[in-house]
């Protein structure tokens, strides 16, 4: 009982907690920051205005402006004066490779789960929804998708995966899906399809899309969603190994240091 | 046991037609105000002489279009023209396209413009031209109805797109259209095929479910009868069907006019 009357005061909370929380120009930097580093945005892409991207994203002004400086501080773009001037999109590889694995080793194993257990349930019920109400040009856009994608770079398999993904959502014919989708697109893609950066993962990503497009075609709504849900867990396993890998070389030097002692070497 | 078309019926299709019909015919009006501005003595008469182009059109499409996206209880979200790959001077590929008040897409409120990036070396770029709204009267050469379906890569929601073909000595130099919300769709039809008293469907050509009076077949959802997909067959290539046909599981199905829709009444 009291358990229930907690639950309803928290379910009343929400409703006057801040829309958005704080720290939204942090939002914006990390948003901008992972399209960056995983490739989406490329390099000397030139990006929105200030006033542009406060009006898309919905933010203030200064808002835009103070995660514009804090993405040039960390390198990720610079910025060009006059009249073709701007903020422009600077890709350096090994930047971004440390500013990816700084952020797969800050986030938790249970975090890094979570995430994916989110997508995972909005993307396989797209995958089930979609088998069941794909028509003929439906299934022709998903094959066309995949045809078009370019296996050889993370970044060209990235893209690939986003484009099949949202062409899924927008054939469960569920608005809220499509939204769900691209947010979480922004928000765990950059994570989740780390695993893209090796060619073995790349050609399994190829077979689990040939996977769902078999599914919708034979309309069998179940084996769209596990063929999805399925690949979706593969890459979080990744991802934790990947972060086991970064954690054991961060902490090699001190267990190098610690074994030219003596008293620590084992017998 | 079959469902006996009969006059409640006709009369229903009759009204499903009707709720559409000023839709195609504004539309059409847009369509021969175009073509006469483009060719023939009137040529010029509200652009100038010369090439057309996307600076002097683009003025002469809000007019059109504008009057009916700000009207009060319009069933339209949405409307411009699109122009042919190629056809005016000055943009290669063009959508001069308005969205009204209540479309809840975007930054802001009231008439506003469609932003859409024109450039084919974008990764934002769409070929419009493989879109079904394009496609399908490119093909037919006459107006068509897409959708259901999620718009995501313009105005993100649940929506019917109208087009037609406008022509210059017989070639097709664009297209002029509209956006419906299908909710808005549903609430105007609902009341209408509710007086039948039977457990009846209205479908699109492809059998995509537009709205029903039974719960469980959901908008959006394929409406999958025996024999369905052939009776719809005519609607596709956008030939007009008058009479009824009659499934092997005993339901009728019944075009609306030439909208391109039908009703299927259930045994």
């Amino acid at each position: 009982m009291p358990q229930a009357t907690g639950r309803a005061d928290a379910t009343r909370a929400v409703v006057f907690s801040p829309l958005d929380g704080a720290g939204r120009a942090e939002l914006v930097e990390q948003r901008l920051t992972d399209a960056i580093v995983s490739g989406v945005l490329r390099d000397g892409e030139r990006l929105p205005s200030e006033s542009e991207l406060a009006r898309s994203l919905g933010v203030a002004v200064v808002t835009a402006r103070e995660a514009l400086v804090a993405l040039r501080d960390k390198g990720l773009v610079h910025t060009k004066r006059g009249r073709d001037g701007g903020s422009f999109v600077t890709h350096d590889r090994d930047a971004t490779t440390r500013m990816v694995d700084e952020r797969v080793r800050s986030l938790s194993r249970i975090e890094l789960r979570d995430l994916s257990l989110h997508y995972a349930a909005i993307a396989g019920m797209a995958a089930e929804i979609a088998a069941d109400r794909a028509s003929e040009d439906d299934l022709a856009s998903l094959i066309e998708i995949d045809a078009r994608a370019d296996l050889a770079t993370p970044g060209g398999a990235r893209r690939a995966m986003g484009r099949f993904q949202l062409e899924i959502a927008a054939v469960s014919q569920s608005p809220r899906l499509v939204h769900e989708e691209l947010r979480l697109q922004a928000e765990a893609g950059p994570l989740l399809w780390l695993c893209l950066r090796e060619q073995d993962s790349r050609d399994r990503s190829r077979a689990a899309r040939l996977e769902v497009i078999e599914a919708v075609r034979d309309v069998q709504p179940e084996r769209a969603r596990r063929a999805t849900t399925d690949h979706i867990a593969s890459a979080v396993e990744w991802l934790i190994d990947e972060k086991v890998r970064l954690e054991q070389a961060a902490a090699a030097p001190a267990a190098t240091a610690t074994a030219r002692h003596p008293e620590g070497a084992r017998p | 046991m079959s469902v006996d078309v009969d006059v409640t019926a006709e009369h229903i299709t009759r009204r499903i037609a009707s709720t559409i019909d000023p839709v195609f015919a504004m539309i059409e009006g847009w369509r021969d105000v175009l073509e006469r501005e483009l060719a023939g003595p009137y040529a010029g008469a509200l652009t100038g002489d010369g090439e057309p182009t996307a600076e002097r059109l683009d003025p002469v499409v809000a007019a059109l279009v504008s009057g009916e996206l700000d009207r009060e209880g319009s069933l339209i979200t949405g409307a411009g023209f699109v122009a042919a790959p190629g056809f005016l001077a000055d943009a290669p590929w063009h959508l001069a396209w308005w969205l009204s008040g209540s479309n809840t897409f975007g930054p802001g409120s009231g008439l506003r413009r469609l932003s859409t990036v024109d450039d084919p070396d974008s990764e934002q770029f769409r070929d419009y031209t493989t879109l079904e709204w394009w496609r399908v009267p490119a093909r037919t050469g006459t107006r068509h109805l897409t959708g259901p379906y999620v718009d995501y890569l313009c105005t993100d929601d649940y929506t019917v797109t109208i087009t037609t073909p406008v022509r210059v000595a017989g070639e097709m130099v664009g297209l002029v259209g509209t956006d419906l919300y299908v909710a808005r769709l549903e609430q105007v039809l609902l009341p209408v095929i509710r007086e039948s008293g039977h457990p009846c469907t209205l479908v699109n050509a492809s059998g995509r479910i537009v709205a029903s009076t039974d719960a469980r077949r959901p908008t959006g959802a394929l409406l999958r009868l025996e024999g369905l997909s052939e009776a719809l067959a005519p609607l596709r290539d956008a030939v007009t069907v008058t009479d009824a046909a009659s499934l092997p599981g005993g339901e009728a199905v019944v075009p609306c006019g030439d909208t391109s829709l039908a009703l299927v009444l259930e045994a």
